[in-house]
């Protein structure tokens, strides 16, 4: 945590802000990522992802801020930062004139010989027919394509966004396992992504971005924590939600989240502790209180706890 | 062979054909031509394009030569291979979506333009001097000949107004994503230049001025290039790659 710039062989940041014209797509972001792991960066649309990675490869000039990458630091055009790393774009555009080995090769100049062979081997193994043209391509080859081509070279961290988009759940699971690999060796992989529940397997790490903010930033661990202190009740639309939300309020050791779809007569209660049963106990005895339709408490998805925790809908 | 490679060689390589095919036909013409002049300038209305023809007589096969390779042939279809070679260089990237991925490999961008820059360069002047060089052996079809040396300067002085033409067409398209707009936006600036061309008070301020009948004619009789006309064509053609670096440094895929 405390190695310089120059030393950390992982991803930091400090104050990394950008704007397009009006709007500000980052707002001032600090990070500090690895060395080693699988990060996952989640978010809705828009909400400042493919700027943050474009940013930390150089492709897209920060306002404000400072940034290194595998040691090197952001400067010029970033060409020294994708020596030291991999990136793999969301947008998909190939040359569809191109064979896939061709397409491989031309992705790689600038990359060692070992690595197109290591590209070429990648593909392979993932199924693509090196000597087809490119245009023959379905979205997931293209995807799977570039994603041979970042995986390939030898560098200490990989920036991938939304590298299983368009898969289909196989080669989903395949590319993930690739990357667990990967992560295994030491490398740092920093991930983009829209499946919550792809990133609730593969990353042991996870970034939140919401509307250009860095929204949180904790382990797999510690959202599995905080998701044994959640409890999660439904109530018929019908009933008096105001009273059942401040009813559910004075419960001791319990706080209702914010972010509460009242129009779903939902509630999430962030207990005090992982044990649940004081707060059911406490919850059982409120006569005033209707019989909520559900109760559920333990494993809750990783969409459903982002809502939960921090008010953002549509990851 | 690389992507861009092939363009440009098969792009240039169909330039120099019908480059050649031009030339070849207008020397072949050439003893037509010589025995019919008074004909052919009476059917001519447009005043500018009489003194052509005037200079013709005057200059023989040299200004003949000049007026059909360089002035019509290379100033039409080398203007348009200009625009070609350099409307998609980077526009043509951003429009396909490819501009990310053509910058996220570890080559600095000044790099990758230069490349690009020099591609399209080569494949607009290097058919020029090609064929140029096959003048000689085509004028020995009609028992004519020209000097070598002054032949070649006018190549170059025609090479650098097109390089010029490439270098604005490439700036444009460091800025644009729209390589039909740059296209139409050229076609548009190559056409009135000419237009200003054939307008006797106003025909000064045609860059076509520089690569007519008249400026090779210069050429031929110092037996050298005119610093005023060279120097300004290669300040601007700096100029242009320089604002094209600046540009191409700060855009966003």
């Amino acid at each position: 945590m405390n190695a310089s710039p120059t030393t950390h062989r992982g991803i930091r940041a400090h104050g990394l802000t950008r704007t397009f014209g009006a709007k500000t797509a980052l707002h001032p972001t600090d990070l500090d990522l690895g060395p080693g792991g699988v990060v996952g960066l989640l978010g809705p649309n828009g909400s400042g992802k493919s700027t943050l990675l474009r940013m930390l490869v150089g492709l897209v000039r920060p306002d404000a801020g400072t940034a290194s990458v595998a040691g090197v630091a952001l400067a010029g055009d970033g060409t020294a930062i994708r020596r030291a790393c991999t990136y793999a774009p969301g947008e998909l555009a190939v040359y569809r004139e191109l064979s896939a080995r061709e397409h491989l090769d031309w992705l790689l100049r600038g990359r060692d010989r070992a690595a197109k062979v290591r590209a070429a081997a990648i593909a392979e193994e993932l199924g693509l027919p090196l000597r087809a043209r490119v245009r023959t391509f379905s979205h997931g080859m293209k995807r799977q394509l570039h994603f041979a081509a970042a995986l390939a070279p030898t560098v200490p961290v990989r920036i991938l966004d939304e590298p299983t988009e368009g898969l289909d759940p196989t080669k989903r699971g395949e590319v993930l396992d690739l990357l667990a690999a990967d992560a295994r060796r030491g490398t740092t992989i920093f991930l983009s992504s829209h499946h919550l529940g792809e990133v609730d397997r593969a990353c042991d790490r996870l970034v939140f971005l919401g509307a250009g903010r860095l929204i949180a930033d904790e382990t797999s661990d510690s959202v599995a924590r905080r998701a044994r202190k959640l409890v999660r009740l439904t109530y018929a639309p019908e009933s008096d939600l105001a009273r059942v939300e401040s009813t559910l309020a004075s419960i001791p050791g319990a706080s209702v989240a914010r972010g509460v779809a009242r129009d779903t007569a939902r509630f999430s209660i962030h207990l005090d502790v992982e044990d649940p049963r004081p707060f059911l106990v406490a919850l059982g005895a409120q006569a005033a209180l209707p019989a909520p339709a559900t109760i559920e408490y333990g494993q809750i998805s990783l969409q459903e706890l982002y809502r939960d925790l921090y008010g953002v809908e549509g990851c | 062979m690389g992507r861009d490679t092939r363009f440009f060689l098969w792009g240039g390589l169909a330039y120099f054909v019908v480059l050649e095919v031009l030339l070849a036909g207008a020397i072949l013409f050439w003893p037509d031509f010589e025995d019919n002049v008074d004909a052919l300038r009476d059917m001519i209305p447009i005043e500018a394009l009489k003194g052509m023809f005037d200079q013709i007589e005057t200059g023989g096969i040299s200004a003949y030569v000049n007026g059909q390779h360089f002035f019509k042939g290379c100033n039409t279809v080398g203007s348009l291979a200009a625009v070609i070679f350099a409307m998609g260089a980077v526009a043509g990237e951003a429009q396909r979506g490819t501009l990310e991925i053509w910058l996220a490999r570890p080559i600095s961008r000044r790099r990758l333009l230069l490349e690009r820059w020099a591609g399209g360069a080569l494949a607009t002047t290097v058919p020029v001097f090609l064929t140029t060089l096959t003048i000689p052996w085509l004028l020995r079809e009609v028992d004519a000949e020209m000097a070598f040396a002054p032949m070649m300067l006018c190549a170059v002085q025609q090479s650098l107004l097109l390089l010029a033409i490439y270098s604005a067409t490439f700036l444009w398209s460091c800025l644009s994503s729209s390589p039909i707009s740059i296209a139409f936006g050229m076609l548009l600036f190559t056409v009135l230049q000419f237009a200003l061309y054939l307008i006797q008070v106003v025909t000064h301020w045609s860059l076509f001025r520089l690569t007519d009948i008249d400026a090779f004619a210069r050429i031929g009789a110092t037996q050298s290039l005119d610093a005023n006309t060279w120097v300004p064509l290669v300040a601007v053609t700096a100029i242009l790659v320089g604002a094209s670096l600046a540009v191409f440094e700060r855009r966003t895929p």
